[in-house]
C-alpha cells in the first residue's frame, strides 16, 4: 500500500461523505432552480462528480478497487450522456433560437 | 507490505519533467530568437491577403467545432478503460488481450461510422 | 447471455447498414436477430449461469423477462417499421432501438450494481436521442430534453444511493450485499437505509411512479408515437424487472422497511394516474397517465416477496404491454392525421367496425374487465397484495381501477359516436393490422389461460 493512500485514510471518511453530500445538493438545487439549460447540464455533472468522489473515498476506506472501476464507468457514461444532452440542446437552439428553460413549456395539458 | 520510496526512485520522473518542460520552452522562446523578423503593416494584419477583416472576432462559432469537440470528448474518455487493463496486462493474459481487441474494434466501428457519416468533414 | 449478444449484434449491423448501403436488410436482420434472441432466452431456462466474475446472472427469472422483452420488441418493431422508414435515419433509429433493448436485457439479468447502472444508462441514452428524433419539431426536442434532464437527474440520485450502499457494505455484488444485510440485520446504519431509499427513488423515475412521474406526460406526448409506445412498454417492463431483482436479490431481509415506501408510491401513483387521466383530451396524454396508474398496480405484487411476486409482475407486464402496443398502433395512425384528441375518434366504429371491436377489447383489458389479460394481471397483483395483509391498499386499488374503467369507456364511447365536425380518415398499413390482431389474440389467450405464465417461475 502506498504512502499517499495511508495518508488519505487518516482523513475521516465522514468528511468525504459530507463534502460529497454538499456538492450533490448544490447540483440538485441547480437542476431544479436554474433557468439556463447549460447550467442545468453542468449541475447534473456536478451531481455525478459528487458520487464519484464518494465512491473513491469509500473505495479507499474499504481498500477495494471496485469503487474506482465504478467511477470509470460513471465518467464514461457521463461523457456520453452530456454529449447527447448538448446535441439535443443544439437542436432546440436551432429551432427556437434560445436555450432558456422557460421556453420549453409547449407540452401542457 | 509497505514500499518505502527513496528520492532516487523519482529520478526518471524528474528527467521526464525536465525534458517535457524544456521542449515546450524551447519551441515557444527559441523559435522567436532564431527566426528572422520583418515587421510591416501588411504583416500585422489578420490576413495578409484577401479581404480586409471586419468587426469583432467574438462571434458565435461554427457548429462544426462543437461536433468535433463532442466526438473528441467521447473518444478521449474511453481511454480510461485501458488503464486497468494496462496495469493488469500480464495477469489477464490472452483472455484480457482478446477482450481488449474486441473493445477497440467495436470502438473503431464507431469511428468508422462517424467518418462515413461525414461528421468530420469541414466543407 | 447469448440473447444480449444477438440483440447487440442487430444494433451493430443496423448501424453500419447505412454506410454499406444495405438498408433493406435491416428489417429482416432485426426480425431474425430477435427470433434468435427469443430462442436463446428460452434455451437459457434452468441453466442458471453466472458470467464475467458474477457480473451477470441468467437465472429463470432473467430468462423469462428477457423473453417477454424480446417478444414485445418483435411486435413493436413490426408496428414501428413504416414510421422508422420515413426520413433518412432508418438505420440510426433501428440501431438505437436495438442498443436500448440490449440495455433492457442487462437490466433484468444483472448481478452487480455496476451492471444495473450500465443497463439503465444504455437504455436511457439511446432513448434520449429517440425521443428527440423528430428533428424539426420543437415539441419532440422539448420531450427529448425533458427526458434527458429527468433521466440524468434520476441517475444521479440512483448513483448516490449505490455509493452509500457501497460505503456500508464494501461491495457491489448482489449476493454479498444480501449476505451483509442478513448478518447485520439488527444494526444496519442509517447510511444503508438512505442508500436503499435513494435507489428506489432513482428507479421510480424510470418506472414513472408518482410522485416522480411529472416528466412522463410531457415526454410521452412530445415524442414520436412509436417511441412513446417503446417507452411505455419495454422500458416499464425492464425497469420493473430491475426493481424486483434488486429488492428481492439484495434487500429481501429488510422488506418490512421498504414495503412502506412502496405502499406510498403505489397508492399515490394509482390515484394521481387515474384521476388525472379522466381530465385529458389528448389520447396520447391519457395513455401517459394510465401508464402511471399501471405502475401503481405493478408495485402491488412487490409489497410481499413470495413465489407469486415474480410471476404476477410478469403476467401484469405482459398484459399491459401487449394491450398498450395494440392501442399505440391506433395512436400512430392518428398521429399521421396530426390530431391525437379523443374526439377525433368519432365515427371510427362506422368506418372500421371490426377494428373498433378489437381496440375496445384492448382498452377493456387495460381497464381490467374479465376475461381479458388485464383482469388476470390485476387479479394476481391484488391477490399478492392481499396475502401481505394490506387490505386497505387493495380497496384503494379497486376504487382507482373503477375510475380507470370510466375513462377507458370514454374512449370507446368516442369511437362509437357518429362523425362530428371532424371526419378524419384512418389509414392502417398491413404492419399495423398484423400488430393489432397479434395483440388482440395474446390479450385473449393470456386472459383465458393465465397459467401460461403463472406457475412457471
Amino acid at each position: 500500500m502506498s504512502l499517499s493512500l495511508q495518508i488519505l485514510q487518516h482523513v475521516p471518511v465522514n468528511n468525504y461523505v459530507l463534502l460529497a453530500a454538499m456538492l450533490f445538493c448544490i447540483g440538485v438545487f441547480g437542476v431544479l432552480f436554474r433557468r439556463n439549460t447549460i447550467i442545468v447540464l453542468m449541475c447534473v455533472e456536478l451531481m455525478l462528480n459528487a458520487v464519484n468522489l464518494l465512491m473513491v473515498a469509500f473505495s479507499a476506506m474499504h481498500n477495494d478497487p471496485g469503487g474506482q472501476i465504478f467511477v470509470f464507468f460513471i465518467m464514461a457514461v457521463a461523457a456520453a450522456e452530456v454529449s447527447v444532452g448538448l446535441a439535443i440542446m443544439v437542436l432546440i437552439y436551432r429551432n427556437s433560437g434560445s436555450v432558456d428553460i422557460d421556453l420549453l413549456n409547449k407540452l401542457k395539458g | 507490505m509497505i514500499f518505502l520510496s527513496v528520492p532516487s526512485d523519482y529520478m526518471p520522473m524528474a528527467i521526464m519533467f525536465v525534458v517535457s518542460i524544456g521542449f515546450v520552452l524551447t519551441t515557444i522562446f527559441v523559435t522567436h530568437l532564431i527566426g528572422p523578423k520583418r515587421k510591416s503593416d501588411v504583416k500585422l494584419d489578420t490576413f495578409e491577403c484577401g479581404i480586409e477583416p471586419q468587426g469583432n472576432s467574438r462571434i458565435p462559432f461554427s457548429i462544426k467545432y462543437f461536433l468535433v469537440a463532442i466526438l473528441f470528448v467521447l473518444f478521449d474518455v474511453e481511454v480510461i478503460f485501458m488503464y486497468p487493463w494496462a496495469v493488469n496486462f500480464l495477469e489477464l493474459g490472452m483472455y484480457g488481450f482478446i477482450e481488449m481487441i474486441l473493445f477497440i474494434s467495436l470502438f473503431m466501428l464507431g469511428f468508422l461510422y462517424i467518418v462515413r457519416k461525414g461528421a468530420l468533414k469541414w466543407e | 447471455m447469448n440473447t444480449l449478444i444477438a440483440i447487440a449484434g442487430i444494433g451493430i449491423v443496423a448501424m453500419i447498414a447505412d454506410i454499406l448501403r444495405i438498408r433493406k436488410i435491416i428489417f429482416p436482420v432485426a426480425m431474425a436477430g430477435l427470433a434468435i434472441a427469443a430462442f436463446t432466452a428460452v434455451s437459457d431456462w434452468n441453466t442458471n449461469t453466472r458470467y464475467f466474475n458474477d457480473m451477470m446472472f441468467f437465472d429463470n427469472y432473467a430468462a423469462a423477462f428477457s423473453l417477454l422483452i424480446v417478444v414485445i420488441a418483435i411486435i413493436w418493431f413490426v408496428m414501428a417499421v413504416p414510421d422508422l422508414k420515413t426520413g433518412n435515419h432508418y438505420s440510426d433509429k433501428s440501431a438505437l432501438v436495438a442498443f436500448s433493448l440490449a440495455g433492457s436485457v442487462v437490466m433484468v439479468s444483472f448481478s452487480n450494481l455496476a451492471m444495473l447502472f450500465l443497463g439503465i444508462e444504455i437504455l436511457s441514452v439511446s432513448l434520449y436521442v429517440l425521443a428527440a428524433s423528430n428533428k424539426n419539431n420543437l415539441l419532440s426536442n422539448e420531450a427529448g430534453f425533458k427526458y434527458f434532464i429527468m433521466g440524468a437527474f434520476a441517475t444521479g440520485i440512483f448513483l448516490f444511493g449505490v455509493a452509500l450502499i457501497y460505503g456500508a457494505c464494501g461491495t457491489f455484488n448482489l449476493q454479498e450485499i444480501n449476505a451483509f444485510v442478513a448478518t447485520n440485520k439488527s444494526d444496519l446504519s442509517g447510511q444503508m437505509y438512505t442508500g436503499v431509499l435513494l435507489m428506489i427513488i432513482g428507479l421510480s423515475f424510470k418506472i414513472a411512479a408518482a410522485p416522480f412521474h411529472f416528466w412522463a406526460p410531457d415526454v410521452y406526448e412530445g415524442s414520436p408515437t412509436t417511441i412513446t409506445a417503446f417507452m411505455s412498454t419495454i422500458v416499464k417492463v425492464a425497469a420493473f424487472g430491475a426493481l424486483y431483482r434488486l429488492m428481492a436479490g439484495c434487500f429481501s431481509q429488510i422488506n418490512e422497511w421498504w414495503t412502506t415506501v412502496f405502499i406510498i408510491l403505489s397508492v399515490v401513483s394509482m390515484l394521481v394516474g387515474n384521476i388525472m387521466a379522466t381530465r385529458q383530451s389528448s389520447f396520447k396524454r391519457l395513455l401517459a397517465f394510465s401508464s402511471i396508474s399501471h405502475a401503481g398496480y405493478m408495485l402491488l405484487p412487490l409489497l410481499t416477496l413470495s413465489d407469486l411476486t415474480g410471476t404476477s409482475l410478469l403476467l401484469y407486464g405482459a398484459a399491459y404491454a401487449f394491450a398498450s402496443i395494440g392501442i399505440f398502433s391506433l395512436v400512430s395512425v392518428m398521429s399521421e392525421n396530426d390530431d391525437e384528441s379523443i374526439d377525433s375518434l368519432n365515427g371510427f366504429a362506422k368506418s372500421h367496425p371490426i377494428k373498433a371491436i378489437l381496440f375496445s377489447v384492448l382498452l377493456l383489458s387495460l381497464a381490467g374487465i374479465p376475461p381479458l389479460a388485464g383482469f388476470m394481471g390485476k387479479y394476481y397483483a391484488f391477490y399478492a397484495a392481499l396475502k401481505s395483509g394490506n387490505t386497505s391498499i387493495v380497496l384503494i386499488a379497486i376504487i382507482s381501477s373503477l375510475i380507470g374503467v370510466y375513462y377507458y369507456l370514454q374512449v370507446i364511447i368516442a369511437m362509437y359516436k357518429p362523425t362530428g365536425h371532424t371526419s378524419a380518415s384512418f389509414r392502417f398499413t398491413i404492419y399495423q393490422n398484423i400488430v393489432l390482431w397479434t395483440c388482440f389474440l395474446i390479450t385473449l389467450i393470456l386472459g383465458i389461460f393465465p397459467q401460461l405464465i403463472i406457475g412457471w417461475l
